[in-house]
């Protein structure tokens, strides 16, 4: 070998990712040892293999947000994973992560007992499923009443007087979703705030809801105005949950 | 389904997000995809062959929904936003401001690379799977992986400051 024989580039990265057998890697050794080229291309390999592994790294030391963990071991109690039609994953804000875990609710609508057919601005009884809905449900945990109607809680965030919740109803039968924000200051939840959009032109039929609020981008402004602040963690949504939402 | 198929779900789910971040750019639409990926693992937990490596299998999922997506939305390249997006990772994995600068570096020349490119280099140089494993997630041939490897690390090399090697 002299000094101007240039080795294949697909050698020397396979020499530098470790693909090659003991033989042959000790052949590429000593090839590299009368030709600086050749090493310093295997070191800018190494180097940039090294550079990738940094670079996206840290994931690896976080522990798997709740919503991921939630879709892998909620869904356990599950009869099965319902599909969900697919919107665009704009993220407004990792606060608006929910999960995919689907527990099955087997109460009445969720607008019941007054039962009227769209999401309503206006005080929520009480008694009603939305009302239970929003004092015990974690974000990112849908319910889901039956194939027609679903609902999934996307954040909690802390206001002067006390709390918001997003939420949106995702009905199938009449292909619409209606996302709300709903406030508590007293003992009840109010409906502050809603918007519309049809289930249809939310995505295609193959996917599934992902772990987005796009949609809820209409709802910041009002967000805004309240005067919200960030999302509750889900430890400190569970642990105020627990108190019955008193401060 | 056995609770071990998702016990050992939920144990590769750190690796699963770095692979996806490597490809989104940013980790709120990594989580969207890991999450995705598990909804569809779940869905097709049956067409998992135990004793087969999850982590592969996750890969080739996680990987199919990203070029889906991508495809859908054509107009949305990847967000990059080191601060917004989660990739500052305080200081734990370059303590120099140059080791800093070079992963940023890294990170936009990642996020500059194409779709297969991209998936192919992270499996390897990230993920540390051999061009064997790399095809056969992939289903194409490891001379495919090795010559879209090596077209990724002409692209790659020279933004990180580095020779693209000797001319062939």
């Amino acid at each position: 070998m002299t000094a101007e024989t240039v080795m294949d580039k697909t050698r020397l990265a396979a020499f530098a990712d470790g693909e090659l057998s003991p033989e042959e890697a000790a052949e590429v050794v000593l090839h590299l040892a009368d030709h600086p080229p050749d090493q310093a291309y295997v070191d800018n390999v190494m180097a940039a293999n090294e550079a990738l592994s940094q670079a996206f790294a840290a994931p690896l030391g976080d522990p798997a947000p709740q919503a991921i963990e939630n879709t892998i071991l909620g869904a356990k109690q599950t009869a099965e994973i319902v599909r969900f039609p697919m919107r665009p994953s704009v993220w407004v804000g990792a606060a608006l992560a929910a999960a995919l875990a689907l527990a099955v609710f087997t109460g009445p609508s969720f607008f019941t007992p007054a039962q009227p057919p769209r999401l309503a601005v206006g005080p929520i009884s009480g008694g009603s499923s939305l009302s239970e809905a929003l004092n015990s449900l974690p974000s990112g945990v849908p319910w889901a009443q039956d194939a027609d109607q679903e609902l999934l809680i996307l954040a909690t965030l802390p206001i002067a007087e006390g709390f918001c919740r997003e939420f949106e109803v995702i009905d199938h039968a009449d292909a619409r979703i209606d996302l709300g924000i709903a406030c508590r200051t007293s003992d009840t939840w109010m409906v502050e705030v809603t918007l519309s959009e049809p289930l249809a032109s939310s995505g295609t039929e193959d996917g599934f809801v992902t772990a987005s609020g796009a949609e809820m981008q209409g709802l910041l402004p009002f967000l805004d105005r309240l005067g919200a602040g960030a999302a509750l963690a889900p430890d400190d949504e569970a642990a105020l949950i627990a108190r019955g939402w008193s401060h | 389904m056995t609770d071990r198929f998702r016990q050992d779900l939920v144990a590769i789910v750190p690796k699963l997000r770095r692979f996806a971040l490597s490809l989104a750019g940013n980790q709120p639409d990594a989580d969207d995809l890991v999450q995705s990926a598990c909804v569809k693992a779940l869905k097709n937990a049956a067409q998992f062959c135990e004793g087969t490596r999850m982590d592969s299998w996750m890969y080739r999922i996680i990987q199919t929904l990203w070029i889906d997506d991508r495809r859908r939305s054509k107009t949305r390249g990847a967000q990059v936003d080191p601060e917004a997006a989660g990739l500052n990772d305080g200081g734990r994995a370059a303590r120099l401001p140059e080791d800093r600068m070079m992963l940023d570096m890294a990170r936009d020349a990642m996020g500059a690379l194409p779709e297969k490119q991209r998936i192919v280099l992270s499996l390897v140089a990230i993920e540390g799977l051999s061009y064997k494993e790399a095809s056969d997630v992939l289903e194409v041939p490891v001379g495919t992986v090795m010559s879209r490897l090596s077209r990724a690390r002409d692209a790659l090399l020279p933004q990180l400051g580095m020779s693209k090697g000797p001319m062939q």
